[in-house]
């Protein structure tokens, strides 16, 4: 079962509608977790959402105590609240891109895609990751192609997975397939 | 003159009146009024139906958000009408008024464009911030008239005959509207909305092919729409079986008698058990007309605004006793109450807007409305 973390967004029921063509997704306001569904869950999934990590610090608990016991998927903050777990800052970015399509290039770090390949993916996020970041295990792996913004990282490690951008968006060419490469991963 | 309710459909109008029943909704009785199971015959007859309107703050309140002290008029929440009659009417309405207008051409607005380029502003940072993508700062003209109605909408239909055009005429008040929008049509499990994000004036130049042209090489219009697009897919897919919910047509331009709009239509199955109560809390209030993501951007506007919306952004329709219904939302809208004429329109601030330009669109939006005063 994938239980998702919904910070009260306008997306999140696109993610669920999009994982539950793969398994049985649960979700919940991230308020009003339900620990017995959470311990559940095989994979734990942050949601899009307004605002910057650290207005969710429930969150960020939640990461910390499944990190390498679950598999974990942040999607655009969920992408953040992760890497801010891990030390990152989340900062403004000056070009915001909020109903974009952007090409995406995976880079040779990547274990679930090949490098080179392209995507087109959308987006919807006012922030982006500070670089530089290191983090142990964490592998930037795709990046916007005009602006080099981080898009995804890959930890195979531990099997934590972030895509900056929204696999569930109309905008996002092949994002199934996207999804479902990290669901097997 | 009894009271009546006027409704466009695909050939005309309808007209529902005669109302057996009359319910004034409030915070306390909409979850048994959305619960009701109703009784019909086997023979289904054309008025088994209620008919009427959800106002804005109902429908923030069904969400869980709650609305700051504002302004207010006190002007119900919500109200919805049992008609024992329906009556098809022409597509051109013809009525000679036997009232006349006492009417102020003048309007006085709440919000000037100063004020305006602040609220402008300061949501922008909230937009760089990322607690909105896209919000929409609402305006209200206002004056004292005692008016005719029927023969208001009459004029109106003639200038704008939009699809979801209503006009409720009650005892104590009215309202007169041109909405363009559907929000719902659900006939048994199949739902679908039809959002409009994207507008433009009409001109001798511009033809439909051209208007998409425009639309489509609008990289901020472009933006907005897309966000609306993923927004109503959203609120449809937490109501319908997983892998239903198709953009049956992806940015459409569509052709009115002024202006033309960019649209999608957004289709969608309906799980088992799916409630009145599920559909409207899914859907309202409607996304395109409040911003994204809803609940933080409610909040945002609601603190923001100091006036209530009354019906501005609630949604009129009808749900029939099988449980189809079909709603739109309540935009393009006059508000006549204690003979006072209200007029609200929104316009969205996204990253790239700008604050003169969407205050000049709110004008031109309400301008439709406000010729009618001449």
């Amino acid at each position: 079962m994938i239980y998702v973390i919904d910070h009260k967004d306008s997306f999140t029921h696109n993610v669920v509608h999009q994982l539950s063509l793969f398994d049985k997704v649960e979700c919940d306001d991230f308020s009003k977790i339900n620990n017995s569904k959470l311990n559940m869950a095989s994979t734990i999934v942050f949601s899009p959402g307004p605002g910057s990590p650290k207005d969710y610090p429930l969150s960020s608990k939640i990461y910390k105590n499944f990190k390498g016991k679950k598999k974990i998927i942040g999607i655009c903050l969920g992408f953040q609240q992760i890497l801010f777990s891990e030390g990152a800052s989340i900062i403004e970015q000056n070009k915001i891109y909020h109903g974009f399509q952007s090409e995406v290039l995976v880079n040779k770090s990547s274990k679930l895609f090949y490098e080179g390949q392209k995507f087109k993916v959308g987006r919807y996020h006012s922030l982006k990751l500070k670089e530089p970041f290191k983090a142990e295990n964490f592998d930037i792996t795709m990046r916007c192609v005009i602006s080099g913004v981080a898009m995804s990282f890959e930890n195979n490690i531990d099997k934590i997975y972030g895509v900056q951008f929204h696999p569930e968006s109309f905008l996002t060419v092949n994002g199934k397939l996207l999804i479902k490469k990290i669901l097997s991963a | 003159m009894k009271p009546f309710i006027l409704y466009k459909n695909k050939k005309g109008f309808d007209l529902y009146t005669d109302f057996s029943k009359k319910i004034i909704l409030n915070n306390k009785n909409i979850s048994k009024f959305l619960n009701k199971k109703f009784k019909f015959k086997k023979k289904f007859k054309n008025t088994d139906l209620l008919i009427g309107f959800f106002g804005y703050e109902i429908l923030n309140n069904l969400i869980g958000v709650k609305l700051p002290k504002q302004k207010s008029i006190n002007f119900s929440k919500g109200i919805f009408y049992k008609p024992e009659t329906k009556i098809s009417l022409k597509e051109n309405l013809f009525y000679q008024s036997s009232i006349i207008n006492k009417v102020n051409k003048k309007f006085k607005i709440n919000i000037n464009q100063n004020l305006y380029t602040k609220i402008f502003n300061k949501f922008k940072k909230k937009i760089r911030s990322g607690e909105t993508y896209q919000i929409k700062i609402c305006t209200k003209y206002k004056n004292k008239s005692k008016i005719d109605p029927l023969d208001f909408f009459c004029r109106l239909s003639k200038t704008n005959l939009a699809p979801e055009a209503f006009m409720i005429k009650d005892k104590d008040f009215s309202i007169i509207s041109c909405s363009p929008e559907n929000l719902i049509t659900k006939n048994g499990l199949s739902i679908s909305t039809k959002p409009i994000a994207g507008t433009l004036r009409k001109t001798k130049k511009i033809n439909k092919i051209k208007a998409l042209n425009f639309f489509k090489n609008n990289i901020k219009e472009t933006k907005e729409h897309n966000m609306i697009v993923d927004m109503e897919r959203n609120d449809l897919s937490r109501i319908c079986k997983p892998g239903s919910v198709k953009l049956k047509k992806e940015k459409t331009v569509e052709e009115y008698k002024d202006l033309y709009h960019y649209v999608s239509l957004i289709t969608g199955k309906l799980k088992k058990n799916i409630k009145n109560m599920d559909i409207i809390k899914a859907m309202m209030p409607g996304g395109s007309v409040i911003g994204c993501p809803k609940i933080s951007t409610l909040n945002l506007l609601n603190h923001q605004e100091k006036e209530n919306r009354n019906i501005y952004t609630g949604s009129f329709g009808f749900i029939k006793f099988n449980g189809d219904m079909r709603f739109n939302i309540i935009i393009r809208s006059i508000l006549n109450y204690k003979n006072i004429s209200e007029i609200s329109v929104a316009s969205g601030v996204v990253i790239d807007s700008n604050a003169k330009h969407e205050f000049n669109e709110n004008f031109i939006k309400a301008k439709a409305l406000i010729d009618l005063y001449k």
